[in-house]
């Protein structure tokens, strides 16, 4: 009881365009398998029979990502049928919420060792799932329950007055960060390189297998203002959010070991960093994409810590006009934001995203040797989650 | 020779020809499109690395014309993913992929020496005993003869195609006399049952029979306009649908073709006819060569006879070219006396007779104009053609004339025809009066449900060749007329089948077509074998009366809407559930009631071009004529286990939500108006009706027994509700729709959903009629529904409110 947990490792995926990208004919849970199989590797000294469990994060658990996917990635990444999995859904928080979980779990003394994470394949799954079935009590009483996310960030754009130009023009900075960052090669310490198999018929209808790797983030464009202004808003008549100023979807996973503190010195590990606090909120579901101003204040508190002492915000870009709406309300520095460009380009794989920006955060306080680092995204139907990471 | 045509080569991809690939591809042919290699690199292709080489590059021009042609509106194409039947190549590489083909249809440009050059290579490859034929609107069939092959001779044969071909009913054939007869009978028939077109037998004389006698007529007018001092927009008044012509009449139909083409023609006849009486009127009046050397052509041109001009507060407006002084001017409203007489007159042929008789200058206009038509054409036997009835045809299929020359001379009557032509100072052909002496005083005659044609070599009266086999309800009516009310008439078709047509003003439906119906199926069942449900009128049916349900609707007599709408449900259910087979036979436009009627039949024998679609959103209203209940019990039957009925749901709603009208009877089956396996589709329209009747005769014969009343219809209830609820509510906060159309969808979503019932619960066709029925009734009582309703039956508009 009472013991620290510890993130010890952690990587993702590149990020895929869904419908287009690399990852276009590769399941999920393949996807999650190889990753895990990485990180595993990364960790020789551990025995897989000591992990306790593995919790996979996931918005949409049906079809490829149903039947409890968190425990069939169990058992195609560990290679043993000893170590558990399952499978846990809040929306867009998902992949953080399983740290939450891991660490939670450790520090209380239930677990030593949890695999926690998460994994999305919007390629091969209509959005919000293929069965949508709302309740029509809820339909004809409160239908801005079930609103399509693009509506809620239409509502955000008109109750906090972005405008389009705004959005537009944070779109393309979120570009211009993210196209940078690949050239550096800022994310090669996250990035665990996937090969993909294509099977296709040639022109003479004869089978063929394409092999190919995909190690880099498919989104971030060369874009501009100019580009983007004559996109047409896609979710309402007359509206400000359009494909260019909406996160991309994607397919994509991550994916952090957690370890008790008597492990981590038992293996003799250098631990990276611990989640320091999660907190989540709700908020009206008509404007889900403020949920993060209640989020990161709640977050920043239970860890002890003040709005100053964080050095970098993930803050999870599902559109412009919801980011720069929690960038003003909580009054955050945007120069601490998304240094290396947001979901607008990187993509937003949902249930695999709180876990894909926990990896980048602490690679990239790493390199700033930097403490403390906020990992925040509005959730659907009306909720906001934060974590405070802290490096050790 | 080979008649089974599977695959078809269409040598040039201009706009005919791209256009008539995509018609061979519309009735399931594979298509062979060529056309030549560019000899430049675009900037872009040479920035690709590509060559004069690569394919993509070979095949440039000829893959920019189809695609622009699939991508044309209206669409040449039934269907989009028909285009795939269409194979583009070019003549450097592929022209040997001929060989294979049943037909090679030539289109390239209108020159000769290049159409020479293109036929040398298909005889290279062309496989002996191969159809070939050239289209061409204006160059002699017999010069593409020189230097030909035997083979090639015997199997070539003219075309020529109206653009677009798709939509413009007319194809004229032009054999030389090198082509064997069958290869004309061939082409006779297969273009009329096949291509669907009206196939015109043609003498290899200049422009043929359509075009000579419609720039006749348009040349004669351009002089006559400056004789009689009529503006641009009274000529199109008076030439318009009031004469049972195109709403595009004369000048704007000219605008849309282009001034340069008919000049072309006009030009062509001048130096090529010099012996007709006429050719005087080929000469082109001064504005007409000013307006060439302006290059005032047409739509093409940006101006016309009219031109769009945008006005100081941003509207853009119709301006209407002043003959006189050649300067644009704001249009102006027509108003003759004649044109006010006869606005009453819907019957065409009684109309025409009225036009006739006026005594104002749009009187005079008609009787100056048809004098010199009349004796225009007599004199084109045998120059032209030797059978009058072509001559009609032509002009029908060609121009879109309700009435040919000949058959409105028939409605005026011969003496008041030759009347015409003598007070005009114009001269008949002899024939007529050898005709009249014979005591003959018509050129056609109906009789045993056949159309006979006055056939001057022989002095008597003829079938018309090919129409043997038709069925025609113009020839039936008179003789075989069962009964009748004032909206519609029962004719006997023969064999046991009866026919029952409406002919309300646009075929709308209202309380005299409900008790045709119903007194039709009541004697079918009696004393018959079945019924088909078609009519020659411009479409099949409007819908139902609006105007009626509006005057209910406002004096709030909702007992009396009720009656009403049962009255029409209960009908359309008769023809479901009746002891006779029902096909019904749509054509063009079939909305609303008309689509509803459809989707009862036993079997729907369409014509290809059908226009069908629930729209009563546009007026407020779901559809209350079975067509809601249709869609829920169509929704039911179409779902397997395990299918996301959501989904289906969906697709169902939105069909109906946003009024999809098809644009062809493919696009219907694709819209859930159609059954597949069930009804079917016929391209010619001649050939409909004989197909409806067989196709009931079939049923008939094969032993008919009336469906059971479907009691197990699966709805979805609540399931479907929450989505429905949603989803209206998210398009009205996106803006997407306006509160009323919210309170319309969530009434039609309830319908579809068979209501509030828990999921899967099994109901009746009649509780859904009943619930649809309930729904238009409430959706009447609102105000904005009676605006809607106002608006159309007041100013032929769709409000949205």
């Amino acid at each position: 009881m009472g013991q620290r947990a510890y993130i010890v490792a952690g990587f993702r995926s590149a990020v895929g365009k869904a419908g287009k990208g690399g990852f276009r004919f590769y399941r999920p849970d393949d996807l999650a398998a190889d990753v895990i199989k990485h990180l595993m590797a990364s960790v020789p000294q551990l025995d897989k029979l000591r992990v306790d469990d593995v919790i996979v994060g996931n918005a949409t658990p049906e079809a490829e990502q149903g039947l409890n996917v968190g425990r069939m990635i169990s058992l195609m990444g560990m290679n043993t049928d000893k170590v558990p999995g399952m499978t846990v859904n809040r929306y867009c928080s998902s992949g953080l919420e399983t740290i939450a979980i891991a660490t939670a779990k450790i520090e209380s003394g239930m677990a030593e060792c949890i695999i926690a994470g998460g994994v999305e394949s919007m390629s091969v799954m209509a959005m919000g799932g293929w069965r949508i079935v709302p309740n029509p009590k809820v339909g004809k009483e409160n239908p801005n329950w079930y609103w399509g996310m693009g509506l809620t960030a239409e509502a955000v754009a008109q109750q906090y007055k972005v405008t389009r130009e705004e959005q537009d023009a944070f779109a393309v900075h979120s570009h211009n960060k993210a196209l940078a960052a690949i050239q550096s090669g800022r994310f090669k310490d996250d990035i665990v390189p996937v090969e993909v198999e294509r099977i296709f018929l040639d022109a003479n209808e004869k089978r063929q297998v394409e092999k190919y790797i995909v190690d880099t983030d498919e989104g971030p464009r060369a874009s501009s203002i100019e580009a983007l202004g004559n996109l047409k808003p896609v979710f309402a008549n007359g509206g400000s959010v359009t494909a260019g100023n909406s996160s991309q979807t994607s397919d994509g996973a991550a994916f952090v070991l957690v370890m008790s503190e008597r492990m981590v010195k038992e293996l003799n590990l250098e631990p990276i960093a611990r989640l320091a606090s999660y907190s989540v909120v709700g908020v009206e579901p008509r404007i889900m994409g403020i949920g993060p101003v209640d989020a990161i204040p709640k977050a920043i508190k239970a860890a002890g810590l003040s709005q100053n002492d964080i050095n970098l915000f993930e803050l999870n870009e599902a559109f412009a006009s919801q980011s720069l709406a929690v960038i003003r309300e909580t009054g955050i520095n945007p120069e601490l934001v998304n240094v290396n460009g947001g979901a607008l380009a990187l993509g937003h794989p949902l249930g695999c995203t709180g876990a894909k920006l926990s990896v980048q955060i602490m690679n990239e306080l790493k390199k700033r040797q930097q403490k403390y680092g906020i990992v925040t995204m509005c959730v659907g139907t009306g909720q906001g989650a934060a974590g405070v990471i802290e490096m050790i | 020779m080979n008649t089974h045509i599977k695959k078809v080569a269409v040598l040039g991809s201009g706009v005919m020809g791209s256009r008539i690939a995509c018609h061979f591809a519309n009735i399931g042919c594979e298509v062979i499109l060529l056309d030549i290699a560019p000899k430049e690199l675009t900037a872009d292709e040479t920035k690709k690395g590509l060559s004069l080489e690569s394919k993509a590059v070979r095949n440039r021009i000829v893959n920019q014309s189809l695609e622009a042609a699939v991508k044309s509106n209206p669409s040449p194409i039934y269907r989009k993913s028909f285009a795939q039947r269409i194979v583009t190549g070019n003549f450097d590489v592929d022209m040997a992929k001929i060989a294979n083909c049943d037909w090679v249809i030539e289109v390239v440009i209108e020159r000769l020496d290049i159409k020479k050059l293109v036929f040398d290579q298909v005889e290279k490859y062309r496989t002996p005993g191969t159809l070939i034929t050239s289209n061409t609107s204006g160059i002699p069939i017999h010069m593409m003869l020189d230097g030909r092959s035997d083979d090639f001779k015997a199997h070539f044969c003219g075309t020529h195609f109206f653009n677009p071909p798709r939509y413009l009913q007319l194809l004229e054939i032009i054999p030389t006399p090198s082509t064997k007869p069958e290869v004309i009978d061939f082409l006779m028939d297969y273009g009329s049952r096949f291509l669907g077109k009206k196939t015109v037998l043609c003498k290899d004389t200049p422009a043929f029979i359509a075009n000579r006698v419609g720039v006749y007529s348009i040349m004669a007018l351009f002089h006559a306009v400056s004789e009689m001092g009529l503006t641009v927009e009274e000529v199109d008044k008076l030439t318009g649908p009031v004469l049972g012509r195109p709403k595009s009449a004369t000048f704007r139909t000219c605008d849309v073709v282009g001034l340069d083409t008919l000049v072309h023609v006009a030009n062509g006849l001048k130096a090529n006819c010099p012996s007709d009486e006429e050719k005087a009127l080929f000469e082109l009046p001064d504005y007409i060569s000013k307006m060439v050397e302006n290059n005032w052509l047409g739509s093409k041109s940006g101006q016309g006879f009219y031109k769009k001009v945008k006005t100081a507060d941003g509207k853009s407006e119709i301006h209407a070219l002043d003959l006189k002084t050649l300067e644009y001017r704001a249009s102006e409203k027509v108003k003759f006396a004649t044109l006010e007489m006869t606005k009453p007159i819907d019957e065409l042929k009684q109309r025409t007779k009225m036009l006739f008789m006026g005594m104002d200058k749009a009187g005079e206009f008609y009787r100056k104009l048809f004098g010199g038509l009349f004796a225009y054409v007599s004199n084109r036997l045998p120059e032209i053609t030797d059978d009058l009835y072509k001559i009609d045809d032509a002009l029908k299929a060609g121009f879109g004339w309700e009435l040919g020359p000949f058959e409105t001379w028939d409605i005026l009557g011969l003496d008041q025809g030759l009347k015409l032509i003598a007070e005009n100072n114009k001269t008949a052909a002899a024939w007529i009066s050898d005709m009249k002496a014979a005591g003959i005083t018509s050129f056609y005659k109906l009789e045993k449900g056949q159309k006979m044609y006055y056939d001057v070599q022989s002095k008597s009266y003829k079938t018309i060749p090919g129409t043997e086999n038709l069925v025609l309800l113009d020839a039936l009516r008179s003789e075989n007329k069962v009964w009748g009310n004032s909206d519609t008439t029962l004719v006997n078709l023969g064999d046991g089948i009866l026919n029952l047509e409406f002919h309300t003003k646009m075929n709308t439906i209202g309380g005299g077509v409900i008790e045709g119906i119903n007194k039709a199926i009541d004697l079918a069942e009696k004393e018959y074998k079945g019924l088909v449900i078609s009519n020659t009128g411009q479409n099949f049916s409007a819908g139902a009366n609006v105007g009626m349900i509006f005057m209910m609707a406002i004096e709030q007599d909702y007992d009396e809407l009720n009656f009403a709408v049962k009255a029409f449900q209960d009908t359309m259910m008769r023809i479901r559930y009746s002891n006779i087979p029902v096909i019904v036979a749509p054509h063009n436009m079939a909305l609303g009631g008309g689509c509803e009627m459809s989707m009862h039949a036993d079997k729907v024998v369409a014509h290809a071009e059908l226009y069908m679609g629930l729209v009563e959103f546009g007026v407020g209203l779901i559809p209350g004529g079975g067509g809601s209940k249709e869609y829920a019990k169509r929704l039911s039957e179409e779902l397997k286990d395990g299918d996301i009925k959501i989904n289906r749901l969906r697709e169902r709603f939105l069909t109906i939500g946003q009024a999809k009208v098809s644009t062809s009877a493919y696009e219907a089956f694709d819209l859930g108006y159609l059954r597949n396996g069930i009804d079917e589709v016929v391209v010619s329209r001649d050939h409909q009706l004989a197909r409806a009747k067989s196709a009931a005769i079939e049923l008939a014969n094969k032993g008919y027994i009336a469906p059971k009343r479907e009691k197990n219809i699966t709805v979805m209830g609540q399931e479907g509700l929450g989505i429905v609820y949603v989803g209206a509510n998210s398009m009205l906060s996106g803006n997407y729709m306006s509160d009323h159309d919210r309170v319309i969808s969530e009434k039609l979503g309830f319908v579809l959903c068979g209501g509030d019932l828990s999921e899967n619960t099994v109901v009746s066709e009649q509780y859904l009629l009943d619930l649809e029925r309930k729904a238009f009734v409430e959706l009447c009582a609102e105000r904005k529904t009676l605006e809607r309703l106002e608006s159309l039956v007041k100013n032929g508009k769709i409000l949205r409110n």
